[in-house]
């Protein structure tokens, strides 16, 4: 834990990891490989807030626009331009990222709630634009099919057990990517400038590139992120990324803990897990309609602000105090 | 056969560009409401408040009870208020306080206040569904809503909207003058600077930043009570104007009152003009636009404080 | 002490891990036919309960409830009980596809009834591959033209007309009504508005201005201020077509309050936007509400002299207490007395199969308040295929437009709109159907 992993090492337990998922993929039934999907995709989109707010030290409040970028780019690809899913979702990751390089060319002038305002209008506004290009399908949207799982596998091998093996696979991928790229220069130099920026300016970092690029990756991350969310729902369409969405992921990458990628399955977890728990809790207590109503809003709010109060910097913190020393 | 009719002429053109500007000058001056209430928060305790939608509903949900008891909106109006001090007070002092004793330093501070802002959103709006229930609700405006007659024409301004710019005039006024004029201003204006060295100077750091939640939280009732009457009640009511609001108050630079309502009024006039001659579908994305174009021009805001910036 | 904390987090986070694993758990047992038992059919309806589009469809499920009690205490569906699960999905399409799929692999109903929304269910239906395992998707609360898809969308049946069809409706009664008059329609910007749209292109009705479409949530107080003055200048007394929600058409008739335009236009509003309830709650004036006109294939909830209205209200006084009876409230009971006939119409053998095409073959000729005819084919899976044209009092009532109920009969094509003779059907005695 207190070391520095080599990238051997890591590459290991990322496949390690990703033989334990193969393996117990066989083990669970439809339904919770339905909900291991969406937790590799929250996992996902968490690692991109971690990316930019945790080690480049800027606060996205849109992240949910970026990854509706992805998601419309990558169908596109797939239903409109007849390709591969793969190139599909190859393309979310890209074109997201080309949005977020152009915005982080914004971002990188905007300090702490001045880019949270920006990201925020962004995500109110560029969903309403999907309704007015009619090749974006307006609200049925486009649909997001990666087709059916080959034949090789099996009668058995159903949708989800299809769904979960792309998003667990390209989440890991993803995420490797990201925490090799975490442990190079690249990476020290980020944290130099989320530590202390006008020493990391003062010592030669270009400050305002290093944040563009964290943006820009951290776009990318996202728009994989939503490319693989609208797969799940098998389509997408504007009111698919809310600002609740955005509001979610920054609940989860605090539970996640903001400095290192080893929680981010937690807050994926929980994201998952939480308003499922609220409404199994509340089918099990009854109570009044307007009562079983309310209280998952309540229940879900309740324990995000738990997870603030109790574990704010997340299982993470004691990591993170390390690197400082 | 449908009769076609001709293109407008001058007279029509002149309505409506007059129309633009007095259907901005109410939108300029909705924003302005929970602008205020942002920036208030954001002055005492380096906080974007997202629970100040539902804190504002939740006071004028309060406002709405006595009305249905009394039947008078002035009386809801002074109580709504002076609940919405309470409940900033209490906000801050049982829930805000202890996270900050946790949360003290990295990018945590940013993103920390934000999600149990958020949280607390949901449970304030969760609460409110519970009391009163998830159905509509309206308060009848206490002036009239008629829009004004001139030269025999009626315009798209009413009493109702002339009390929400004044009541906004005044509120801003008054705040200045608190903060400027005043030994609690200054006290204000230092614990949110600097902390540390106003509690070296003495100055009650923690009661201070509480203070300014509950004027804050103040401002919320003001706004959700001259809001609503022109809007409906429910739970969400306020989301969205919380979103404009915000950006209004990052226009304005976040640390001024005056700034705040002039970003609201620039976004006022830039939504209703650019949905008025281009299309209504720009909306949503010219808040966008405009906030863009500010701070390209001014990183920190029209009216920031230069020190601010880094915060 | 970093020691202690650490094992604090461990806890916790094992905490967490194994709550979530708790619910991720345990598949429920496969029985021949899914969610029907010897005594209980169970049923699932995904639907916004939370968020602003809980505040008009919220009623939906406990109305449906409600009826279901009723018929459950007179015997249920030959001897088994209907339960009906309800899931929150606050109209947005994710959760409409995770809760529509929980209602599927864990809750195991049998079918879905009422699920609302078009973004929302499109998601949904391939999410939960409603297709892939022929699940019954009965009665769906949007009007969206595709879903009228039966390839798309094998297993489900609308109950709403579409909305390109009531635009048809609407375009014959301003032609035969308002002839010569300037039209404007002012239309929610998505599937709802461009549905809309096309029906009109279809009815060959040219409006006089570029339709106003509005992104959700842009038409504010100020907005629709700002377009009224505009149409206020047309000579003569124009026609503005509303089609949106309630909440839009009452922040348009606001609008004209404060300009004193309500005389000047004739309004029409849309039947999603025209809950006369919704309208005064929402505070606008009983006079501005006297003299809408609006379209409907329902009776008004406030007509007591309905024998299904008056049937329907008794059962909600009796097994929705709290609850206002009102036109969502109508629609809901009616939707569930139509999944009670389509049970039964499937026979004691309940299979899914069995259910589409009892609804395929007899659907047509189910009781329903509805006072159009229903289309329900092996071909056609839209319900209610036409419209009355309505007019609003300033009670809230709505009553047939020029003192005769007349029954406008249409499709979502191309087909004209023609006046149907329909009688519906006599209600079965206590509104329990017998049928089979």
């Amino acid at each position: 834990m207190s070391k520095q992993v080599s990238t051997k090492k890591r590459t290991l337990l990322f496949v390690a990891f990703g033989w334990v998922l193969l393996l117990l993929g066989d083990r669970v039934g439809d339904l919770e490989l339905y909900q291991g999907s969406f937790v590799a995709t929250y996992a996902l989109a968490i690692t991109s807030i971690i990316l930019l707010t945790g080690y480049s030290g800027q606060l996205s409040l849109g992240q949910s626009a970026l990854m509706a970028v992805g998601a419309y780019a990558g169908a596109l690809t797939i239903f409109n331009a007849g390709l591969h899913p793969i190139i599909g979702l190859f393309m979310a990751a890209l074109v997201a990222g080309v949005f977020g390089l152009i915005l982080g060319l914004i971002a990188a002038r905007l300090s702490g709630p001045y880019l949270a305002g920006t990201t925020l209008a962004l995500a109110i506004s560029l969903p309403t634009l999907a309704n007015q290009f009619p090749i974006l399908g307006a609200e049925e949207g486009i649909v997001f099919d990666v087709g059916l799982p080959p034949a090789r596998f099996g009668e058995d091998f159903s949708q989800y057990k299809w769904f979960f093996w792309i998003s667990a696979l390209a989440s890991l991928i993803m995420v490797w990517f990201i925490a090799n790229l975490l442990s190079t220069k690249y990476g020290r130099t980020f944290r130099a400038l989320r530590d202390n920026p006008i020493a990391a300016e003062l010592s030669g970092i270009n400050v305002g590139r290093l944040k563009v690029t964290a943006f820009a990756i951290s776009s990318g991350v996202a728009g994989l992120s939503g490319g693989l969310l609208v797969m799940l729902i098998s389509g997408v369409s504007p009111s698919a990324f809310p600002l609740s969405l955005s509001f979610a992921l920054l609940g989860g990458a605090v539970v996640t803990g903001l400095y290192n990628l080893k929680g981010v399955i937690l807050g994926g977890l929980v994201l998952v897990a939480i308003p499922e728990i609220a409404d199994s809790l509340v089918s099990r207590i009854g109570g009044s309609e307007g009562f079983i109503t309310t209280l998952p809003g309540f229940l879900v709010s309740a324990l995000l602000i738990l997870a603030v109060v109790f574990t704010p910097n997340g299982p993470g913190h004691l990591i993170k105090r390390h690197h400082k020393k | 056969m449908i009769r076609q009719f001709a293109l407008p002429t001058w007279g029509s053109k002149m309505t409506e560009f007059i129309t633009a500007i007095l259907t901005s000058l109410s939108s300029g001056a909705i924003y302005a409401l929970m602008a205020l209430a942002i920036v208030l928060v954001w002055r005492s305790t380096r906080v974007i408040n997202f629970a100040q939608a539902g804190q504002a509903v939740l006071t004028t949900y309060i406002g709405y009870t006595v009305i249905q008891r009394t039947g008078s909106y002035w009386l809801a109006l002074v109580v709504a208020v002076i609940s919405g001090a309470i409940i900033g007070a209490v906000i801050d002092r049982f829930f805000m306080r202890p996270i900050f004793k946790r949360v003290k330093s990295g990018p945590i501070v940013m993103i920390a206040p934000v999600v149990a802002t958020l949280g607390l959103l949901g449970i304030i709006q969760a609460i409110i569904g519970f009391i009163w229930g998830l159905t509509n609700q309206s308060i009848e405006a206490p002036v009239s809503t008629g829009g004004y007659k001139v030269m025999g024409k009626v315009i798209a301004f009413s009493s109702y909207n002339l009390l929400v710019l004044v009541a906004v005039a005044i509120a801003m006024l008054l705040l200045t003058i608190l903060f400027q004029r005043t030994n609690i201003g200054l006290a204000l204006r230092a614990s949110a600077y600097s902390p540390e060295i106003a509690r070296l100077s003495g100055i009650k750091v923690d009661a201070v930043r509480t203070l300014g939640w509950a004027i804050a939280g103040a401002s919320g009732g003001l706004a959700g009570m001259l809001y609503i009457p022109g809007y409906f009640l429910y739970p969400n009511a306020m989301d969205l104007l919380l979103v404009f609001g915000f950006v209004a108050a990052v226009i304005g630079g976040l640390e001024s009152l005056f700034g705040a309502v002039a970003g609201a009024m620039i976004l006022g006039f830039a939504i209703n003009f650019s949905t008025t001659y281009i299309s209504q579908k720009l909306f949503f994305p010219t808040a966008f636009i405009v906030l863009v174009l500010v701070l390209l021009i001014k990183p920190s805001g029209l009216f920031a404080a230069k020190k601010s910036r880094g915060a | 002490m970093i020691r202690n904390k650490n094992m604090k987090r461990a806890s916790l986070v094992s905490a967490v891990i194994a709550t979530g694993a708790m619910v991720l758990s345990t598949l429920p047992a496969q029985a021949a036919t899914p969610g029907v038992t010897a005594s209980e059919i169970k049923l699932g309806i995904s639907s916004p309960l939370t968020g602003s589009a809980g505040l008009s469809y919220g009623k939906v499920p406990g109305a449906m409830k409600a009826y279901f009690s009723y018929i459950n205490a007179n015997g249920g569906v030959y001897g088994r009980k209907i339960n009906l699960i309800s899931r929150d999905d606050k109209y947005l399409p994710t959760l409409a596809a995770t809760q529509t799929t929980n209602l599927v692999l864990k809750d195991n109903v049998f079918a879905l009834v009422g699920a609302l929304g078009t973004a929302t269910h499109s998601k949904a239906y391939k999410a939960a591959a409603l297709a892939k395992n022929n699940v019954p998707d009965l009665f769906i609360n949007t009007g969206f033209s595709g879903f009228t898809d039966k390839t798309k969308y094998p297993t489900t049946f609308m109950v709403l007309p579409t909305y390109a069809m009531e635009a048809k409706v609407i375009a014959k009664a301003i032609k035969d009504n308002f002839p010569g008059q300037a039209t404007f329609l002012v239309a929610q910007d998505d599937e709802f508005g461009s549905d809309g749209v096309a029906g009109f292109k279809t009815a060959g009705h040219t409006f006089s201005a570029a339709p106003i479409l509005y992104p959700q949530g842009s038409m504010t107080a100020a907005r629709a201020e700002a377009a009224l003055t505009a149409l206020g200048a047309t000579p003569g007394k124009p026609v503005v077509v509303l089609f949106g929600t309630t909440d839009v058409t009452a922040t348009i008739l606001k609008a004209a309050e404060k300009l004193a335009l309500t005389t000047k236009f004739t309004w029409y509003a849309g039947s999603v936007g025209a809950d006369a309830n919704t309208l005064l709650a929402l505070g606008v004036k009983p006079t501005t509400i006297d003299g809408v006109i609006t379209a409907s294939f329902m009776p008004d909830a406030k007509d007591m002299t309905d024998p299904y209205v008056q049937q329907f209200a008794d059962i909600n006084a009796k097994y929705n207490k709290g609850i206002t009876f009102d036109n969502y409230v109508l629609a809901a009971m009616n939707s569930a007395m139509l999944t009670v006939q389509a049970l039964r119409a499937a026979g004691k053998d309940l299979t899914r199969a069995g259910v589409i095409s009892a609804i395929e073959n007899k659907g047509a000729n189910f009781a329903s308040a509805g006072l159009v005819p229903l289309g329900y084919s092996p071909t056609s899976r839209i319900g209610y295929n036409g419209y009355w044209v309505a007019q609003l009092n300033a009670k809230g009532e709505a009553k047939p437009y020029g003192g005769k109920l007349v029954i406008y009969s249409t499709d979502s094509g191309a087909g004209a709109v023609s006046v149907s003779t329909f009688v519906r059907p006599t209600m079965p005695k206590n509104g329990i159907p017998t049928n089979s």
